[in-house]
């Protein structure tokens, strides 16, 4: 399905209970209500559908899709079929009343109705471009859908989508993203159970790569909620550095600095001058997130002062950056709550906040939104409320 | 704590003990003792066939019912479905309000009705949608707890447990019409398609996992044996008491709410009427604020339409149309001065009736098409179970259907 809009390749016929695959070719004409063949009924060219097919009536009709323009996930009602060129296309589906009163022959009379009233019964319909599938076939091998359309959206998006789907479509999606993708996506998800749900149902191989693509703080949230011995599995596989990362965090009770904080962050040596602090930036290529402040350290970690990109770039590139840190810097110790920790941050307007220990080493960072996203009661139009 | 654990079985089962339910049952043992007894036995066997099944769909699809209906069937069985679904809990809707009427005018008298029913329909209303429905779920459940009232008025009544006991076990049948009419009413009231709508989205959006079976079968049998547990004791109760006394409760009799509530004087001694009250009120909330969201749950997502109890009139204008009509309608009706109230309470077993032999085999299909169930498919013990289950229950509503139309048929003997 490389063009836009597929061809339409055989139909399945039904009579007397047998079930018949035809090639497409044998049809003469067809529209709404009718379907004429060139041939007589014994002769039919038979069609053997590759795994690569789509099969309309089972995976499109009637069954969620994700509507690529509206970014959201809703149901078939309807097929739209269209003559180019000598071939059948399918070129879009109708996702509104209209499509559903033609399926059980009221189109005709809502028609009438809607126009004895004065009022426009418009069609929805999605062109097939913006149409991505969900619905797999289980019937055989597990053929994962490519989701190619879907992983080109934002992860905010798709994980709000995912969120309308059930369990097993929503690991279909996740297996079909590649693991920065899915990590992303999985850090938008705000519910850790759902989080977890969704790993579960995953591989515990391509489920510990995506939990690497992820920042550990995340990871080590997400880890609490699920089983132990599940957790535990996952922690296994993946690789230790970043095992080791989330490990300690585990560690940390929750309500703590020491549980909200990352330890993806940015140190250098205080012997280093400006050019060698760049270089070794290079080097580490930090995440956008974790590289507000660079902090400088002993060969102890402990925290002696704290740089801006700025600062770095401005200075002459042979100084020393301990002769131009800033020296006080403000911390919070691992066992600060968050309270204390969004006060800090509030009032000396950092975008993150370094975490200590009682002898002054650096552990981490809390970053401003993961603090926020604690103390701030449930984000307008953030996590779904639940009926059930 | 305990409330932690309570799941989607139990749930569904606490909130069929609703108005309909309660006054079933009670009707049930005033009228003939302890003789209806063994007919929960067979509907606890039945409910059990049914909400096991719609449990095991929503825990290995983690869809709900009417998304599997649309999914496998197509438009037109679902467009039924949806239509009778919504028509049985709308009548069922009213029902729960005429219950809340009945509460309020044991309470504080006889026009307390009419203030009573409009502002328990905004109550629901605001609670569900703009409130934490999970809170007040939890708190109307842990009220139930008011029908252990009847389990002690049961024994303090000193019935003959000999007879009770004989009951249970044996059945009795008489083909009189009475009799037969309080029998559809019990399976009636007791195995309702809504249960199995709700239990179902219930299960499925808890996102639980196909290994986690074993304890949603607990929790749906738990929910049942609660269920006909305190329906076993009202009867009891109500037989123990009301029968024994030979008091004649006439369900038209606007008297008929505080004769049934003798039932608990036993312990309530003169508050019999008020505790009777306010189980009734409860249930008839609990119900009232389930039923509607529920089916507009149901019918939204069969047709693919925006839902979710935050979304905006904007987004999802249908979901809060159809949510709003359903309260509207079941508060109105329940409203008129003179509302038949035999006819509204027996209406929901009607179309709840007529529903039910369409609903199963759809229900009975799905569990077994392996390519929606994969390995969790019904085996053939349990296909033949099932199987008993939905010819009982079309044979009941065969005979109740030719009772409405034929009232002569029954009283030949």
């Amino acid at each position: 399905m490389t063009e836009p809009f597929p061809k339409v390749t055989g139909v399945i016929l039904k009579n007397n209970r047998k079930v018949r695959s035809l090639d497409w070719a044998v049809v003469r004409s067809w529209d709404n209500k009718e379907l004429s063949l060139k041939v007589d009924a014994a002769s039919l060219q038979p069609h053997s559908r590759a795994d690569t097919e789509l099969w309309l009536a089972r995976q499109i009709l009637d069954k969620q899709i994700v509507d690529m323009d509206g970014r959201r996930v809703v149901r078939v009602n309807d097929l739209q079929l269209s003559q180019v060129e000598g071939s059948t296309l399918v070129i879009g589906v109708d996702i509104g009343s209209r499509g559903l009163a033609r399926r059980v022959g009221l189109e005709g009379l809502g028609r009438r109705v809607t126009a004895a009233i004065g009022l426009d019964w418009p069609q929805k319909l999605i062109s097939w471009e913006a149409v991505d599938p969900v619905k797999t076939d289980v019937s055989s091998v597990k053929l994962r859908i490519a989701h190619t359309k879907l992983a080109k959206l934002h992860p905010a998006d798709i994980a709000d989508i995912v969120n309308e789907l059930s369990p097993d479509d929503r690991s279909a999606v996740f297996a079909a993203l590649d693991d920065e993708k899915a990590a992303d996506t999985l850090e938008e998800i705000d519910e850790p159970q759902m989080q977890a749900s969704i790993l579960e149902r995953l591989d515990v191989e391509r489920a510990s790569d995506i939990l690497e693509a992820m920042a550990p703080d995340e990871v080590a949230d997400l880890l609490a909620d699920m089983p132990r011995e599940r957790a535990q599995q996952l922690l296994q596989k993946m690789e230790e550095d970043e095992a080791g990362d989330v490990e300690e965090l585990l560690a940390y009770r929750e309500d703590t600095a020491g549980g909200l904080m990352t330890t993806e962050y940015v140190a250098v040596l205080h012997t280093l001058t400006a050019a060698e602090a760049i270089e070794r930036l290079r080097e580490l290529e930090p995440d956008a997130e974790s590289v507000y402040y660079v902090y400088v350290t002993d060969e102890e970690e402990h925290l002696l002062g704290v740089l801006s990109l700025r600062d770095l770039i401005v200075a002459k590139p042979e100084t020393k950056i301990r002769d131009f840190m800033i020296k006080n810097v403000i911390s919070v110790r691992l066992d600060a709550g968050p309270r204390e920790v969004a006060e800090v941050t509030s009032k000396y307007n950092l975008l993150a906040v370094p975490v200590v220990d009682e002898h002054n080493r650096i552990h981490g960072i809390v970053t401003v939104d993961d603090v926020m996203e604690r103390v701030m009661p449930a984000r307008a139009g953030g996590r779904r409320r639940r009926i059930f | 704590m305990l409330l932690a654990v309570v799941g989607p079985g139990i749930i569904t089962g606490n909130v069929d003990n609703d108005a309909t339910g309660i006054t079933g049952y009670a009707l049930a043992g005033s009228h003939f003792g302890y003789e209806l007894l063994w007919l929960l036995v067979v509907t606890a066997i039945c409910l059990v066939a049914i909400q096991s099944m719609v449990a095991r769909m929503g825990t290995v699809t983690g869809k709900g019912l009417s998304d599997l209906i649309r999914e496998r069937f197509g438009i037109a069985p679902t467009l039924w479905v949806m239509i009778f679904l919504f028509f049985a809990n709308a009548a069922t809707t009213v029902a729960e309000f005429a219950g809340v009427g009945g509460a309020a005018q044991l309470l504080f008298g006889d026009v307390a009705r009419y203030a009573a029913i409009p502002l328990a329909a905004i109550l629901v209303w605001f609670l569900v949608l703009r409130g934490s429905f999970r809170v007040v779920e939890r708190i109307l459940l842990l009220l139930t707890l008011v029908y252990l009232g009847y389990i002690v008025s049961a024994f303090l009544a000193h019935p003959k447990w000999g007879d009770v006991i004989h009951h249970t076990v044996v059945p009795t049948f008489h083909f009189t019409p009475s009799f037969i009419l309080i029998f559809i009413t019990i399976v009636g009231t007791t195995i309702t398609p809504w249960m199995a709508f709700f239990q179902q989205s219930n299960v499925a959006d808890k996102g639980l996992h196909p290994d986690d079976l074993k304890y949603e079968r607990i929790d749906t049998i738990a929910g049942i044996l609660m269920l006909n547990v305190v329906a076993f004791f009202i009867i009891v109760a109500t037989g123990a008491t009301i029968y024994a006394a030979h008091v004649t409760v006439d369900p038209s009799d606007p008297s008929a709410f505080s004769k049934i509530a003798l039932a608990l004087k036993p312990l309530a001694g003169q508050y019999a009427e008020q505790l009777f009250a306010i189980g009734l009120l409860n249930a008839s909330l609990m119900a009232a604020s389930v039923l509607p969201l529920s089916t507009t749950y149901a019918i939204t997502e069969a047709f693919g339409l925006e839902r979710g109890i935050d979304k905006s009139f904007r987004e999802a204008p249908v979901f809060l149309t159809i949510y709003t009509a359903m309260i509207v309608i079941g508060a109105g009706i329940a409203m008129f001065p003179r509302a038949p109230l035999v006819l509204i309470t027996n209406l929901p077993n009607i179309i709840n009736g007529m529903l039910l032999p369409l609903l199963l085999p759809l229900l009975i299909l799905l569990a077994n098409d392996k390519r929606i169930m994969g390995r969790y498919a019904n085996s053939p013990l349990f296909n033949v179970f099932s199987g008993a289950v939905m010819v009982f229950l079309t044979a009941v509503t065969l005979a109740f259907l030719a009772s409405i139309f034929f009232p002569g048929l029954f009283a030949g003997r």
